[in-house]
Parts: C-alpha cells; structure tokens; sequence
C-alpha cells in the first residue's frame, strides 16, 4: 500500500514538473504568487512608511479608531 | 477613517503624493501580545529544560518535591516549547502574514483576544501547573492532561476562524506557498490532534501506540513544520525583496510534505509489536520525506543566492537561514534514523534527543526568532538592537551546535553500551560528562534568548529607510506578471489552477485519512486479532492497587525513562528477556512503551527485584544502584524507605506487576524447552518475529540455588601469585566501591545505606569466609529472595577480582584446629534436631526443606561465617529469610554448643546436590 502511495505521488510531481517545464505559460502562472507577494510587502511597507522625525504619520491598527 | 475588523482601511493620500490605497488593517497589540508571551514562555519552558539537564548529574537537585520532580519538569519543558514558545510566536507571525498573503484583515480582533486567552491562560498556563500537580497523560507531545487538550481543540477551531476564512475569497491560484502552509497546518493540526491525545486513552498497549506514533511525529510534521516553513519562505523574500526561486518547487515541497509526513509515524516504535507492514511503510515514508525536504531546501537556499551580504548582515534573516539548514540536516537524520539498521542502534539513546533538540531549537525556534525579529523592525514604535540580536544568535547558534553534537556523541556511546553485556548502570556512567556537557550547553542558548528579549526592547527605534528602499528595489522586481493585466488565457489557467489546489487540499484531507487507516487502524486490526488469538483466556487484569500505581508511574515521568517494550532485536532480548507482544498491552491505557531508555526496561519487572529492594530504590535510587541518575520520590515515603504511603505501596503494585502476565502465560518456557529440544541457542533480529518468546534468561534475573552453589555458574579462582593477587584485590576493591558499597556498605560490613530498609540484609561480608565457589555462584546466580542481584553482565576477570577482593575483607581466622573440633561435637544433637532440616546433615545448605526456600539456606561449606557470627545469628535470627531466632528454644549451653560445632562443618569437602 505504502509502495503505491509513494509510486502514485512521485508520477504527479513528474508529470506536473515535466508540464512546468514544457509548458511556460503554466509556468508563469505557477510562479506568479511569488511576485505578488513582493508587491504585497512594498504596498504595506508604504503605507507604514514614517518621516525621519521617527515618528509614525499615523497609527498602525485598530487602536487609532 | 476608524476601522473596523474584518473590512479594508482606507487611507488618506500620502505625503509622496501618490494615490491612497485600500490595505487591510495589522492587529499590532496582537503581535506584540503574542510575541511578549511567547518570550516569557520559552523562558520559562527553559527553565524547565534546564532544571531537568541538572538533574541528569545532580539528580539529587529539587529532589524533595513532588512539584518539582524530573518526569513533571520534563513534561513542562516540551510542552512548553511546544505550545507557550512556539505556539505564541507561529501566532504572532500569522497575525502579521496573513492580512499580506490575503489581502484581508483576520477575521476579528475580539477573536483574536479571545484566542490569545484561551491559548495562554486555558492550555499554555493550566497545562504547567496540572503537570506540575500530577494531572498529566504520559503520552509523548501530549502531556497536558485531557482537559487541556479539549481548550487546544478549541483554540484550533478559533484560528481556523481568524486565519483561514481571510482567504477563503482569495484564488487558490494566487495563495503564496506560506499561506498554503499555514492553512494546511492549522487544518490538519486541528485534525490529528484529537486523534493523538484522545484516541490512545481507549485504545489500550499496542493498538494505541500506533495512533501515539501517528501523534509524535504530526506535532512536529503538521504544526511546526509548515509554520516554521511559513516563516522562511515569507521572511527570505521579504528581507531580500527578490522572490523565492521557484514557486511552482514549493508547491511541490507543501503538498509532498502534507501527504508524506503523516505516514512517518510508526517509525517510532521499528522492531517492536506493531505489525511489520506498518513499520516498513512508515520507513519508506521517511527516506521519501527526506527527499522532500531536500527539494523544500534547495529551493529555499537558492531563494538567497546572490544575498550572501544580506544574509551575514540581517540578523533575522541569518536566523532564518540557519533555521534552514538545520531543518536540512534534522529531517535528513530523521530518514537515516528510521532505517532499520541504523534504528536498532540509536533507538532510545541520546543520538535522539539531540535530534529532537536540533529539531525545535535549530529549526524550529530559529526560524520563529527570524520571523519575530523580521516582523518586530515593520512594528511602529518598536525598538531594535541589533548589536545585541546579533550576540543572540551566535550564542544559541554555539549553544545548540554543542548541544547536538554533544548528545549525538553520547547516543553513540550508550548504543555501545548496551549492545555489549555490560550492566546498565555502565551506560549510565559513561555518559554522565556528556550529560554535564549538555547542561553547560543550555547556558549559551538561555542567554541568548534573554539577549533576543533585550534586542527587542533597547536600541534605537526603527525607522522607515529600510523599507522605503527596499520597496524602490521591489518595484523593479515584480511587474513581471500582475494579475489585473491577466489575459483570458491566463485566467484560465488561474481558474485551473485553483481547481487543482482545491482538488488536491482535498487529496491531502484524504491522504491524512489514509495514513490513519494505514498506520493506525488497519494495523490495530491486526493486532487485535493477534491479541484475540494468543492472550491466555486467564490473562490478570490490574488491581486497584496496580491500576492506581500505574497512573502515579504515568504522572511522574517514569515512561520517560523507562521503556515498558522489549524490541525484537538480539541486544534487547539478551538484556531483558522475552521481547514484547501485543497481547501482553491488553490492559494498557494509555500504553506506555516510551520513547527513550535512561534506566533499564521495566517490562520484565515481575520477580526481578523484591519489594523491600524497590522501596528503598524509590526512596532513593542511590541507596541500592551509587551512581543511578533516578530522581528520588520521597513523598512517598512517612519518612523512611520502608515507611511507604499507600502511594508508594500502590506504584510498588504496579512495578511488580509488569511482565506477570508473560510468567504466568508460561510461554517463554514452552519456547527455553523447544529451545533446548532443537538445539537453538543463538540470537538474531527478526528472526524472533515468528517466535518472539526469549530463548535466554535475562543476566538480570536471580536463579535460584540449593545449597548456595550452582553448577551454571562458572568456578572463578583469584589469581594465586601474590603480585597478582594483589593487583585483583586493588581491582575489585574499585568494583566493589562502585557496585556493591551501596548495600554491603564501604568496608563490607552489611551496612550500607540500603541496609536498613532491606530484608534480607545485605550479608556482613567480614563476618564469614566464602570460598570461591560460594562467590563465583552468586556473583552469578543472585540470592534469590533478596535483594542480591546477578552480576554475570560482568566479565569474567571483574567476577574474579571482586571475589579477591571480597575474600580479604574476612576477619576470620583459618577453620577450627582437629581439638577444637572434636569438643565441638556437643553441638551435633542440636545441629540435627533443629538445622539440618533447613542446612542438611552436613550443613551443606541442601536440607528437605532447602528447595522451598528462598533465600536459601546457608552452606557452610562454602560460607563459613565466623563463632561470633553464629551465636548472633541464633540469637536474633536473619530477618527477611526462613531463619528464625532461636532465644527462646535453646539456652545459652546448646547456643554456645552450635556455635562451637558449625565451624567443624567447614572443613568438608564442598557438596552440591542442588538443582
């Protein structure tokens, strides 16, 4: 049973890594998450951006409410 | 514009002019809430760990409280690892992550709140002190008692709520790899918890420990794993603001890991009851995970390539990275460790728990540091020293590097230890500076977490430049591909996409299933079809008495140190007798086979030491074994060992009931006379799968002689030059020290520490003469019936020179002259009306009544105690054996009469018409 498993899963990482690799629209896509990330971090970090005064512009969470 | 939990902020426009944008909101009092705690937790949970490091060379040390007992600290320590360090930091990481990788707030802050209670005040702070208490489940990675672990339910059903609904309208497609991780381990920790910790309290012995195993290794495969994961893929990326190398290869890593590791955990329990197709398949299960981890790592190292400045620089980052590394090597040793040959070896020793060590602190805790610290310079009005960050990291990177290397070495060292025939106290012995090492190496490692505390309240407060550049540097990075410009085409393939993830995190629920029919239930089956089919139908249920004793064994840890499974292998079968089977587990709930041997396995308990013996070791260890590490366990004790509370006498029942039902089902002697019929007589590992009963006798267990000789025993002779002779004396005198002064006392007298509470007492070895059979065969055999045990794990030259060594501490002078022995001859009438019974006509122990005694009669013969000795004997009689006082039978004349006439007896020739 646990010989199947193992057989079944390594034929589904072999054929989606041979689809990754043949087929580069599906790659981009696959690794598109990695760049939104990145764009997640720099909209975040701008919106906590502060002056060099060291002090925030404005507060950060649910307190300021 | 205030927010409200669960919508977006808005934001006014900003002070470069660009456009506002519409951000979830942080809960930043969450994080730092969950930060705070999870640094007062590791601290404490430190504390802990140390306190139970000590006691390894000072087991002596907070020895007189029950509160503070090794076995209730221990389970402290893990679970407070488990669920107050990490648990809190994973919390607090999410907090922070997931409103970025969702795009949404988390579900509620009053939520939150309410999580964080429940987390900290119902399991994290309760679960210690019911430990401490003596309300626990002995259970591997599941201490806390049952009653916390319904509130770990509960708080897993709340974070299920707030961080996993956030991205129920996200596009699977879209979900960066650390959001995947972190709703697959919220959702199949919530899943395998119940079934680790309920499951095994009615599931008894062997069935239970399947599900045990499952539990072991989920705790560290579905909950720390893919949240330490969570946090280097988010960390690495975000520190060096370029992407991870490749998304589709951590893909890859996620759902491998999710269908892989719950089939790991029968590697737990290789060579024992459990039905070899379990074993096997979770063996392969974990040379497989290990080249998961192989692709999880690579991916992630080459994520760093190009920022080796960054990496040496970003002290976060740094963490994260060995972090990594760590996980590398850890989950590459766990493959290597499940493998049958190298299983046999280290299984139970040291080489694990430095494992486990480089696990949850080299893995596990460094990457939840970096994370913390990543997250702790993007916290408003935070503070940041990175001086002293730095110092944090090199001191628990030194800590833990020793600590592992340390506890590897000591494993090894046990592992040749007990695969040779030497007594179990010597393993003991010969990794106690191991042992010290290790405590010296928690040092670095406390102080560098209090110096992680400190980096985070001093210092400058941060500022905004770092991530104001950095984004500058994102910006050029990312247009690559943006959802919003996606083409038809492109959207097709999301909507493929996210129909595959969701098809396969269904694949993954089931493969969880699966590997609880595969290694849990299926076997269980089997087993209880075993159990059915060979446990004897008279098989003894516990006492109430033995049943209490059990649940106190359980509390204090004592399956920590304890196995209650002789494995199938050779080593253990030669050292403890007939290897465990499942039938035996009948009654066991939960099981307690354990993970780790410090003391000897106890499942052979039954007839191995009397009782008087186990109370004084309870008491304290050292009174009967000088150099054990056992923590002493006076509260069961009014004041003296044998003072016993109805506490004591219940774990007392207990112990001695462990291994009756094997005796009584008469198996293993069915299996000696087959044995001996066939001609079998050597050992080897797994061959004892089909016939598992032990072919030897345990070198542990007393035999019982007739006339105090046996000829089983070989007949060792000191060396009869004098230089020789003198060099063994000096020998055995060090042998003597360090094995058997505890009893016998320093200067052989009988009065050691452990004489008091012991019946018989242990013999005046200068009060008699023995001659070297006498010693030969009880240095072999034991004295059944006392307290005596076999020395025949010792080589033959240590037998020898302890029988040297002993022979010189005799007072006595030579045996009586021809007159004296003919006017002893008074004594002769009284020696056959009242002793030959017992000691035989000619006193050589082997009387009608000899066989149904134990001990056994004195041959004196053999042991020729001194005039003085006789008349004290006579007059007081020798407690805890068959040997009465005679005060008030016989008058001073025929005591004085006896006592002439035994020495006559020693001049015959040694007789043996024992068994």
């Amino acid at each position: 049973m646990i010989n199947l498993i193992v057989i079944v899963i390594s034929a589904i990482v072999f054929a989606l890594m041979v689809l990754w690799w043949r087929w580069p629209a599906l790659r981009d896509r696959m690794e598109a998450p990695k760049y939104s990330m990145l764009r997640q971090e720099r909209r975040f970090d701008e919106r906590n951006a502060w002056p060099a005064t060291g002090k925030p512009v404005r507060s950060f969470d649910h307190e300021d409410s | 514009m205030s927010t409200v939990s669960g919508q977006f902020v808005n934001r006014k426009p900003q002070a470069n002019g660009q456009s506002a944008v519409e951000l979830p909101s942080v809960e930043y009092s969450l994080i730092r809430a969950h930060i705070f705690a999870s640094l007062v937790t590791l601290l404490i949970s430190v504390s802990f760990g140390l306190m139970v490091a000590t006691k390894f060379n000072f087991p002596e040390f907070l020895g007189g409280n029950s509160w503070l007992t090794w076995g209730r600290l221990r389970y402290n320590h893990t679970q407070g690892i488990f669920f107050g360090w990490l648990g809190n930091a994973f919390l607090a990481f999410f907090y922070y992550a997931v409103p970025r990788l969702a795009d949404r707030p988390v579900f509620s802050r009053k939520l939150g709140w309410l999580l964080f209670w429940v987390w900290n005040f119902a399991v994290v702070l309760p679960g210690w002190v019911l430990v401490l208490a003596g309300f626990s489940q002995p259970l591997e990675w599941a201490e806390f008692p049952i009653v916390v672990d319904a509130f770990v339910v509960l708080a897993f059903i709340l974070m299920t709520f707030e961080f996993v609904v956030p991205f129920v309208r996200v596009r699977s497609a879209d979900l960066f790899v650390s959001a995947w991780y972190i709703i697959g381990g919220i959702i199949f920790t919530m899943l395998a918890y119940p079934v680790g910790n309920f499951v095994p309290e009615y599931i008894p012995g062997a069935m239970g420990a399947a599900f045990s195993g499952l539990w072991i290794h989920d705790a560290v495969g579905l909950f720390v794993t893919p949240f330490a994961l969570a946090i280097a893929y988010y960390v690495i990326p975000a520190t060096t603001r370029r992407p991870i190398y490749s998304h589709f290869l951590s893909m890859v890593g996620f759902w491998v890991l999710f269908f892989i590791y719950p089939l790991n955990g029968t590697h737990h329990y290789v060579y024992s009851a459990i039905p070899m197709a379990a074993q096997k398949g979770a063996i392969v299960a974990s040379a497989y995970l290990g080249m998961d981890v192989i692709l999880v790592v690579t991916n992630l190292l080459l994520s760093l390539r190009g920022n080796s400045g960054t990496t040496s620089k970003d002290v976060p980052l740094r963490f994260v990275w060995f972090g990594v590394v760590a996980y590398l090597v850890v989950s590459l040793q766990g493959s290597v460790q499940a493998l049958m040959p190298v299983n046999r070896f280290i299984h139970f020793t040291d080489w694990v728990i430095g494992h486990s060590h480089l696990a949850m602190i080299g893995f596990a805790s460094f990457t939840a540091l970096g994370g913390i610290a990543h997250m702790w310079q993007r916290i408003p009005g935070t503070r940041y020293n990175e001086r002293a960050m730095n110092w944090s990291f090199w001191l628990v990177a030194s800590g833990i590097t020793l600590m592992v290397a340390d506890l590897t070495i000591a494993g090894l060292v046990e592992a040749q230890v007990w695969e040779s025939s030497a007594p179990w106290i010597d393993s003991v012995r010969a990794v106690s500076s191991y042992w010290l090492v290790r405590t010296f190496s928690g040092l670095p490692i406390a102080a560098g977490f209090i110096l992680f505390w400190i980096a985070l309240v001093t210092g400058p407060e941060v500022s905004q430049e770092t991530t104001s550049e950095a984004s500058r540097e994102v910006s050029e990075i990312v247009p690559k591909f943006d959802g919003n410009d996606s083409t038809s085409h492109e959207l097709s393939f999301s909507n493929w996409l996210s129909h595959a993830y969701v098809i396969a995190f269904g694949a993954g629920v089931g493969f969880f299933a699966l590997s609880f029919l595969i290694l849990a239930i299926l076997p269980g089956k089997d087993l209880e079809n075993e159990i059915n089919r060979v446990a004897p139908v008279t098989m003894p249920t516990l006492t109430a008495s033995e049943q209490r004793g059990r649940v106190i064994y359980g509390r204090e840890g004592c399956a920590y140190c304890h196995t209650e499974q002789v494995r199938f292998l050779a080593a253990d079968v030669r050292r403890f007798g007939a290897p465990t089977e499942a039938w035996e587990t009948k009654y066991d709930y939960p099981q307690l086979w354990g993970t780790r041997r410090i003391g000897p396995d106890l499942s052979r308990e039954f007839n191995l030491h009397p009782q008087d013996w186990q109370l004084t070791h309870l008491f304290n260890p050292r009174f009967v074994v000088r150099d054990s590490v056992m923590p002493p366990y006076p509260w069961f004790f009014s004041g003296g060992p044998s003072k016993p509370t109805q506490e004591g006498l219940d774990l007392l029942a207990y112990l001695q009931s462990l291994g009756r039902a094997r005796e009584l089902s008469g198996l293993d002697r069915q299996a000696l006379a087959f044995g001996a019929k066939s001609g079998q007589s050597e050992m080897a590992d797994m061959t004892m799968g089909s016939d598992p009963s032990a072919e030897a006798t345990p070198p542990t267990v007393p035999v019982a002689m007739v006339g105090g000789f046996s000829d089983s025993a070989p007949l060792l002779h000191p060396a009869a030059v004098p230089g020789d002779l003198h060099e063994e004396m000096s020998r055995g005198g060090n042998l003597f020290t360090a094995n058997c002064a505890s009893c016998h006392g320093s200067s052989g007298s009988g009065d050691g520490a452990a004489s008091p509470s012991l019946l018989p007492k242990p013999a005046d070895l200068t009060a008699a003469r023995f001659s070297d059979e006498r010693l030969s065969s009880v240095l072999w055999n034991g004295i059944a019936g006392s307290s005596m045990p076999p020395w025949r794990q010792l080589p033959a030259e240590d037998l020898r020179a302890l029988i040297a060594y002993v022979q010189s501490l005799q007072r006595l002078a030579a045996a009586p002259s021809a007159q004296e022995a003919s006017t002893a001859i008074q004594g002769l009438p009284y020696f056959a009306a009242y002793c030959a019974s017992c000691h035989g006509v000619t006193g050589a122990g082997n009387g009608p009544v000899a066989s149904a005694l134990a001990p056994a009669p004195t041959n004196f013969h053999l042991k020729k105690p001194s005039e003085e000795r006789v008349l004290d004997v006579l007059e007081n009689g020798v407690p805890g054996t068959a040997m009465p006082p005679w005060k008030t039978q016989l008058n001073e004349d025929e005591k004085r009469a006896l006592a002439k006439f035994v020495p006559s007896l020693y001049g015959l020739p040694p007789e043996n018409t024992g068994p």
